[in-house]
Parts: C-alpha cells; structure tokens; sequence
C-alpha cells in the first residue's frame, strides 16, 4: 500500500508537470505568436498609449533588420515581421464592423503568426502585386455576411506622426479603399476573430498616407522563449540611440504573463495538496505498520536491538520502500507523461462547451517535462517519504518494555 | 571481593492503573552467585514475572538498586540496558517470542547479527548449539512449523547463542508437555553445568521446582523463602562462602 500511494503519487506528480509545464510552454508560444512575438520593438511610448501615430521610422527598420542578420542573432531569431496598425471601419454590403488593420508582409508574417496557419477557408496573403485582399476571422466574416471574394470597403483616417501634423489640418482626411476577400481565420480567440483584419503591409501604408515605409512595430519570433531577455537586451544596447521601446513577451503582454504566474501558484498548491495527502497516506501506512509490529520491535529490542537502531532500521526500510516506490512511480508517470507528450490531452474532451479562451488556444495539450523537473518531483517525493519516516520511527524506537512482548 | 551474578537491594515495583495502586515488589533484596541455577516460585501476581523482568532490564524499579553484571541498572539509560541484554543477558518466554517471518536458525542468529559477528561464525555457533540442544535439522523451519518445545529450544538457542552470563526464563515449560519441559531443563541445566552459566527461572511447575538448585519463593512482592535444595557450581559456592 505504501508502495503504491508513493508510486502513484510521483506518477500523479509527473503527469501534473508535465501538462502544466506543457500547457504553458503551449500558451506562451501561441500568445506570442497571435500577439507581438517574443520580443517586439515599436515607438517609445507605443505601450502605455497605444497611439497608432507613434511610428518607427523606416530607418531604424533596417537598422533591426540589419542587426538581426548576424550570426549571433541570426541563430536566436526564428522570424521577423513589420506591422502597420491602425483602425478603421470595414463595411459589407450588409453590415459594418470597427477593426484593427494590421498591415503585414504576408512571407514574414507567416514566420512568425499563427494567423496564416488558422485559415478556415480561402488562402492567406500572399507577397505578390495584388494589394486588394484582405483575410478576417470567422466571427467578423459571420457579421459582415461575407465570404470568399465578398468585396469590403475599409473606411480610416490617415495617420500624421505629432511632429509632422500640419497646422492646415492635413492628417485628419477619411480615406477609403476596396478589398476582397482573400481568406477567413479562426483562432478561437473572440477578441481575433471579431476584431483583427490583415492586408498587404504597402496597402496599409498607402491607405493611411504613410509613404516613406514606417511601421507601427517590428515583432520577433525566436526559437527559445528563454531567450527573450538577452535578444531584447542586445537591441536596446543596438538602439540605445533611437526612440524606441524592446520590450519582451512578459513586458508587452503583462496579462499573460500575470494569468501563467498565478496559474503556476495555483499548480504549486495543487501539487502541494497532492504531495500532501500522498504524504499522509505514507504517515499512515508507515504508521500503521509500526504499530502492527509492536510485538517483533518489542522482541528486537528485548533481545538487544537498541532504540537508535531500531529507529535506524525503519528508516532503512522506509528508504528502500520509496526507492522501489519512486521507480514504479517514475516509470508509471514517465509512461502516461510520453502518451500526453507524443499524443496529447485533448481538451475538447473535457471541454465540449467550449474551451475557455484564456489560457490555452490549442486544443490539445501536449505535455513537457524537463530532466530539471523529473529530478526535482523524485528528490521532494524522495525527501518527503524519508521525513515523513522519521515520526514511525522515533515511536518504533520507543517500544514501551516489556508491554510489548504481550502483544501476539 | 567477589561480584555476584545478580544483586537487589530494596527493589520496589508498584503497578498504577489510574488510582488504583498494585504493588508488585516490595523492598525486595536479593543476591545470586555466578553459575546458579535458580527458580523462583510463588502464586500469580506474587512479583516473579516482575522480578525477572526487572532483573532483566525489560522494567524499571521505582527504587532501590538492581545490579548485574556490576552495573547498577537504574542508571543505565535505555540503550545501555539494551546493550547490556545483548552481550550479557539472554531471555527465554514463556511465549517464546520468536520472529514469525524468521527460520528457527534465523532467530537464533539474530542477536550475534546485532553483535556483528561476521556470518561465518555465526553459522558455526549457531549450528553447534543447535546441534547440542536437539534442533539439527530443524534449522530452515519458521517458528509456525516447530512443535511448542521446538519453539521453546529455538528460544533457548537464541538466548544461549551470545553466551551470556546470565539467562532468565519466565515459565518457560508453562506451554509444553511433560515431555517437552522434561527435555527443555535437560538443556537447561546442561548448559548451566557445561558453560557456569547463570541461570533464574519462574515456574509453576513441580517437575521444574524439583530440578532447581535453589528455590526463591515469592508472595506479595517479597520473598518468603531462599532455599538451597543442590550444591551449586563450584564458582557459586566460593561466592557465597565469600559473600
């Protein structure tokens, strides 16, 4: 029994982190990659106003461009893409929805967002001289009333950077366009499909009066979440210079990065309300046998056995307990975690509602687990058992003689 | 000056459960030579349990001095007195008390196992004792599969097997047939005789009472009698001559 609640309790711990560690290595990578990257460069100021007329000049695009192709960044960075945003008002024939435009470059953006790889029907944007598509989410598509080829009108106001607002009112003109669509998207994120529409980066530029190539930001995927603070930190020391703010995933999406933090206390308290009623159930085994061999420690020490050793022995034995214990259980949960990391948990079948959008944007859930990880949940199980048998022990030890030799 | 075996003086026992008070030894006083073989008899509740088990350092007096092996037991702690059970004093049940997961040679072994004697010698002092005391054959039995005097020597063995000074036995012919007690005191009191070991036994038993040296009676936690029935050992005379 002891054997099994430990084994099973490593499993169970296992198999937790894994997911857990999966499902947010999983939400990371696909936030950053709906959202502004890994890192993201844009306007200093951009983040605390949100002003789509603080824009990074065409200059300091090359400069990051530049940058990014040296070797030592070159093997960090995964993919690099521009993005003009603004808003503006998209109307159909039969209806008429406020949205985000985001102007991209379909072969870096593809690099780098998850929007091109959701498409539910027609195609993403491709980089040729057509400048009239547009691709949307489902949710905008559904209100529009508009499917694959369905022309669209998308109404903004043209931006002026601050320093270049002419006093004769130039900035404030309406401007409008013609677009097809070229594709519908669904991320399962309401806030993406209902809002974000996406159109050739020089479309965007001409729409919104931008003529000499600026950009509102310029979002970086890399090949290693770890690596965002010292990518960020070489570009801001390459742009120390300019009026630019780096800032890393954890900075320009603080609320993801807030709901993986308290999601990772409320999995520590998970694993420690596991860890401890798989404790208790040690205490109470381990218990529950000393108290059964009262009469053959009261025998032992009749005929010798000290205090201390008899103590000794059960902690002996506690330890070799757990340690064919942890290696059922590390097998058991190495087993389950390999099936949720090569097959995966699929969500849908716990969520047939709906899954909640929050946290995780894939449906299946594919857990990861570290050799850091594996080492840390056997030593803290290991380390547990072995405090846990120092109570069953000292009371072994305190054998009341000769009481104990009537027990039989 | 010689050094006896055993010695009480002015050992006191009281039993508290709750208010109620039974006292089982009352300032009893007591001196046993080395190489004695003694039986102490008396009625149930007379105190011979107690003051084996005190003797052997299984409980503790409430006062007065308990001395064997020259030391004085009420100040050993509980480690010294279990150490002083292994090398000095063995114990025979009248329960036998033996491990039930063990073989007979296994439990018998036990205690040289706790002295550390390497396994060698222990195999060859455990297989020459059993062969002594009628248990050849018999080693790879687990307790469950030996007759009540089989268990009984089994427990002998493991008590004798460290060579003690000193072997206490409460009623140990208590579960056996007459046969059995028989052949159990033929070993007994061979091995006394052979190694001078010291010997002190409780018992009901007449047949058991008839084979002792000498015969403590007990009543009411005090002695009543203190006879010398056989010549004792050579070494336990010259105690008493002396003493």
């Amino acid at each position: 029994m002891t054997a099994l609640a430990l084994g099973l309790g490593l499993a169970l711990l296992l198999v937790s982190l894994g997911l857990l560690d999966g499902g947010h290595e999983q939400t990371i990578a696909d936030g950053v990659r709906f959202g502004p990257g890994h890192v993201v460069i844009q306007a200093k100021g951009y983040q605390d106003t949100n002003s789509d007329e603080l824009l990074l000049p065409a200059r300091i695009v090359s400069t990051i461009t530049d940058f990014l192709q040296t070797p030592n960044m070159k093997r960090l960075v995964r993919g690099v893409s521009p993005r003009l945003l603004a808003t503006g008002l998209l109307s159909s024939s039969a209806n008429s929805s406020g949205v985000r435009i985001m102007g991209v470059i379909p072969l870096h953006e593809r690099a780098v967002s998850l929007i091109p790889q959701r498409m539910i029907a027609g195609t993403y944007l491709t980089n040729d001289n057509n400048l009239t598509g547009v691709v949307l989410g489902d949710d905008l598509a559904r209100k529009l009333e508009v499917k694959i080829g369905s022309k669209v009108v998308l109404m903004t106001q043209a931006l002026v950077p601050p320093n270049t607002a002419g006093k004769d009112g130039s900035g404030d003109e309406m401007e409008s366009t013609l677009l097809r669509v070229n594709g519908i998207f669904r991320t399962g994120l309401q806030a993406v499909d209902a809002n974000i529409i996406q159109v050739q980066l020089p479309a965007a530029q001409t729409l919104l009066g931008i003529a000499d190539g600026q950009v509102t930001l310029v979002a970086l995927l890399l090949d290693r979440e770890g690596d965002s603070p010292l990518v960020a930190r070489a570009l801001r020391k390459q742009l120390a210079a300019d009026p630019v703010e780096v800032l890393t995933w954890r900075q320009s999406i603080p609320m993801l990065a807030q709901i993986l933090e308290l999601d990772h206390a409320f999995n520590y308290i998970m694993n420690g309300v596991i860890l401890a009623m798989v404790g208790l159930g040690i205490l109470n085994t381990i218990l529950m046998r000393v108290l059964e061999r009262r009469y053959e420690f009261g025998v032992c020490k009749a005929v010798g056995l000290r205090p201390g050793q008899l103590a000794i022995m059960i902690i002996g034995e506690s330890l070799a307990l757990t340690s064919i214990s942890l290696l059922l259980g590390l097998a058991l949960g190495l087993s389950i975690e390999h099936y949720f990391a090569s097959s995966g948990l699929d969500l849908r079948l716990l969520f047939r509602a709906g899954l909640p959008p929050a946290l995780v944007f894939d449906p299946i859930l594919y857990s990861r687990l570290s050799l850091n990880r594996i080492i840390w949940s056997v030593g803290i199980v290991f380390m547990m058992a072995t405090v846990i048998s120092f109570y069953p022990a000292f009371k072994a030890a305190r054998t009341e003689l000769p009481d104990a030799l009537k027990v039989l | 000056m010689t050094q006896w075996a055993v010695e009480l003086r002015e050992v006191k026992k009281t039993y508290r459960t709750g208010p109620i008070e039974v006292p089982a030894l009352r300032g009893l006083s007591l001196r046993i030579a080395p190489g004695e073989f003694v039986a102490t008899a008396g009625p149930s509740g007379s105190g011979k349990t107690t003051l084996l088990n005190i003797i052997g350092g299984l409980d503790r007096a409430d006062s007065g001095e308990i001395w064997v092996a020259g030391k004085n037991l009420q100040l050993l702690s509980s480690g010294d007195l279990s150490e002083l059970r292994l090398l000095r004093i063995g114990f025979v049940f009248q329960t036998y008390n033996l491990l039930p997961v063990l073989t007979a040679f296994e439990n018998a072994e036990f205690t040289l196992l706790l002295q550390g004697m390497p396994a060698a010698q222990r195999k060859a002092r455990v297989e020459k004792l059993f062969s002594e005391i009628g248990l050849a054959g018999l080693e790879h039995r687990r307790p469950a599969e030996l007759s009540g005097g089989q268990q009984q020597r089994v427990a002998v063995a493991r008590a004798m097997v460290t060579e003690p000074a000193l072997i206490l036995a409460d009623e140990p012919t208590a579960n056996l047939d007459s046969a059995s007690a028989i052949a159990l005191l033929d070993v007994m009191e061979h091995l006394n005789r052979a190694t001078g070991t010291t010997f002190i036994f409780s018992t009901h038993d007449p047949q058991v009472l008839e084979r002792a040296h000498r015969m403590i009676r007990l009543q009411d936690g005090q002695i009543v009698s203190d006879d010398t029935r056989i010549s004792r050992t050579p070494d336990a005379r010259e105690a008493t001559r002396s003493a």
